[in-house]
C-alpha cells in the first residue's frame, strides 16, 4: 500500500515516481504499467471510499487512461498520487451524475459501501474496533455532507495529508482544514448521541 | 493532532475503520493493469488505416467501459485531416463529459477562425424549456447576443460579439450525452474551473458534431481556436474563443444558471 505519510508536495512515499514517469514522456508506454501497478490499490479504495462501489475497478481503469492522456498537463515534479486520486475523484463523482438527483445517488452509492466498511476484515487494525463501534462510525459518515463525508475519508480513512487531500478534492488547503474541523464536531455529536440513545454502546465514553 | 481526547479517539477510530476497507488483490491489480495498456495500446496492424483502427480502438475501450450496457455511441475518431499513419500511431484517446478527444502530433494550421455565432432563433426561455435544465450564463459576459437551440434539442449555444474579448460561443449540453462532439487535438491539460474538473485546449483543433447514431456530421466539422470544456452537475459546457486560460476561467466561473425575468 502506498498509504503514505508523504509531505505535501513531497515524493518520498514513491520513490521513482517522478523517473518513471519520465520514462513514460518519453514515450516508454511499458512504463505506465509501474505506476498503475504501484497505484492502482489505493486508487480502488479511493473510488470505493468516494462512493463508487462496486464500481471502483472500472472507475479506476477510466481513471488511470485519462491520467495518461492528461500527462502533458502533468506539472514536472509534482507528485503522481494526488494528481490520479483527484482525476480518481472526478471519476467517482461523475457516476452519478445524471437525471437524478446527484447527492441523493452519491449517498445511496456510499450507503452500499457500508457493509464493506462494517463487516471490515478482521485484522489486527480492526480488532481495536468492535462491529457496533464500525456501524456507529459509518452510520455517522452517512449523515454527514457530502463535502464533509469526502474529506473525512480523504484525510482519515484514507490517511491522505492535509495537501494531497487538497488536491485529490480540488479545493484551498483552508478550506480542507475548516471542513475539517466542523465534519469531526458533527461526527463527534452524531456518534455521541448515538451512544447516549444505544445506552449500551460498548465504547460509549469515547465520545 | 487535536486538543481535545475525545476527538483525538475518534480520529485514531476512523484510521483504524479506513483500514478494514478490503484491499485490492494483486490478481486485481493485474487485471487493472493488463486493462489500462490494452486501452493504451495503439492499434499498429500492417495495414494500418488511421480511420478503422481508432475505430476499433474505440470499440475495445467502450467495451471496457462499466457503461458498456447503456448505447453508448461509438464516436468516430477518424482523422478530419489526412494524419500520417505513423505519427497516429501515439495518438490517445479519451472521453469526457460527452466529448471524445483524440490527441493527435497534427499538423495542425497554427491559426483558427473565431467561432461561428449562434444563430438566433431561440431564447433562454426556449432553451431553459428544450434542455431540462436552465441554461448557464456568464455574469463576466452578460446577455449573449444571440441564442441557438440545436434541431434535435440537444446543445445550446450562445454566443456574444465585441469588447474585450470579440466574438465567444458557449455550447453547452445535458452531461448525460455520450459523444456529442469529437475532437482531435494535438494535446489538453487538466484544470478545474471552481471545485469542477476542466479541460484546456490551447492550440487550434479540429471539433465535429456527432449525430445520435454516432455518425459524424461532416457539414459541423471546423477548426476551433483556444476552448475550455468543463463539467457541473447538470451540464457540460465549452467555451470557444480568442482567450488566454486565465480569463476562460474566470468566465466559467462566472456562470450561473439563467433566472426567468419577472414580468414586472
Amino acid at each position: 500500500m502506498y498509504l503514505g505519510d508523504e509531505q505535501g508536495g513531497g515524493i518520498s512515499d514513491s520513490p521513482g515516481d517522478t523517473d518513471v514517469l519520465a520514462r513514460v514522456r518519453a514515450g516508454d508506454r511499458e512504463a505506465y504499467a509501474v505506476l498503475v501497478r504501484r497505484h492502482a490499490p489505493v486508487a480502488v479504495r479511493t473510488a470505493m471510499l468516494l462512493g463508487a462501489g462496486t464500481d471502483a475497478e472500472d472507475v479506476v481503469q477510466d481513471a488511470f487512461v485519462k491520467a495518461y492522456a492528461g500527462l502533458r498537463g502533468f506539472r514536472d515534479g509534482a507528485p503522481f498520487r494526488p494528481w490520479l486520486l483527484r482525476i480518481v475523484a472526478n471519476e467517482t463523482r461523475n457516476l452519478h451524475r445524471g437525471a437524478g438527483r446527484r447527492a441523493a445517488r452519491e449517498r445511496t452509492a456510499w450507503e452500499r459501501t457500508l457493509p464493506l466498511l462494517a463487516e471490515g476484515q478482521d485484522d489486527p487494525a480492526s480488532v481495536a474496533l468492535s462491529r457496533e463501534r464500525r456501524a456507529q462510525l459509518v452510520e455517522g459518515l452517512i449523515l454527514l455532507s457530502d463535502a464533509h463525508r469526502q474529506v473525512v475519508v480523504c484525510r482519515y480513512l484514507l490517511d491522505l495529508d492535509e495537501a494531497e487531500t487538497a488536491v485529490v478534492l480540488g479545493w484551498p488547503r483552508g478550506t480542507v482544514k475548516s471542513r475539517l474541523h466542523r465534519a469531526l464536531n458533527q461526527l463527534a455529536r452524531i456518534v455521541a448521541r448515538e451512544t447516549d440513545s444505544a445506552t449500551a454502546g460498548p465504547e460509549g465514553g469515547a465520545a | 493532532m487535536t486538543s481535545d481526547p475525545a476527538q483525538d479517539a475518534l480520529v485514531a477510530d476512523l484510521h483504524a475503520l479506513g483500514r478494514t476497507v478490503p484491499t485490492v488483490s494483486p490478481a486485481a491489480t493485474a487485471t487493472i493493469t493488463d486493462a489500462v495498456l490494452a486501452r493504451l495500446a495503439s492499434a499498429p496492424a500492417p495495414a494500418y488505416r488511421p480511420g478503422r483502427s481508432l475505430l476499433a480502438r474505440a470499440r475495445a475501450a467502450i467495451a471496457g467501459r462499466r457503461r458498456a450496457a447503456a448505447a453508448v455511441v461509438v464516436a468516430l475518431l477518424v482523422a478530419l485531416l489526412a494524419t500520417p499513419p505513423v505519427r497516429a500511431a501515439v495518438a490517445d484517446w479519451f472521453g469526457f463529459g460527452g466529448v471524445r478527444v483524440r490527441i493527435d502530433p497534427g499538423p495542425y494550421p497554427s491559426h483558427a477562425p473565431p467561432p461561428p455565432p449562434a444563430r438566433v432563433d431561440g431564447d433562454l426561455g426556449n432553451a431553459h424549456a428544450v434542455l431540462g435544465f436552465a441554461p448557464l450564463v456568464p455574469i463576466a459576459l452578460g446577455a449573449p447576443n444571440a441564442v441557438e437551440v440545436s434541431a434535435d434539442g440537444r446543445l445550446v449555444s450562445l454566443s456574444w460579439t465585441g469588447e474585450p474579448d470579440g466574438m465567444l460561443r458557449l455550447d453547452q449540453w445535458d452531461a448525460n450525452l455520450d459523444g456529442l462532439f469529437a475532437k482531435t487535438a494535438r494535446g489538453a491539460q487538466f484544470t478545474t474551473v471552481g471545485q469542477d474538473f476542466a479541460l484546456w485546449f490551447d492550440s487550434p483543433h479540429e471539433v465535429v458534431l456527432l449525430a445520435p447514431d454516432g455518425t459524424k456530421r461532416t457539414e459541423s466539422a471546423r477548426l476551433a481556436g483556444h476552448t475550455l470544456i468543463w463539467e457541473t452537475s447538470t451540464a457540460t459546457l465549452r467555451l470557444e474563443g480568442d482567450l488566454t486560460l486565465e480569463r476562460a476561467v474566470q468566465i466559467a466561473e462566472s456562470a450561473r444558471p439563467w433566472v426567468e425575468p419577472s414580468p414586472s
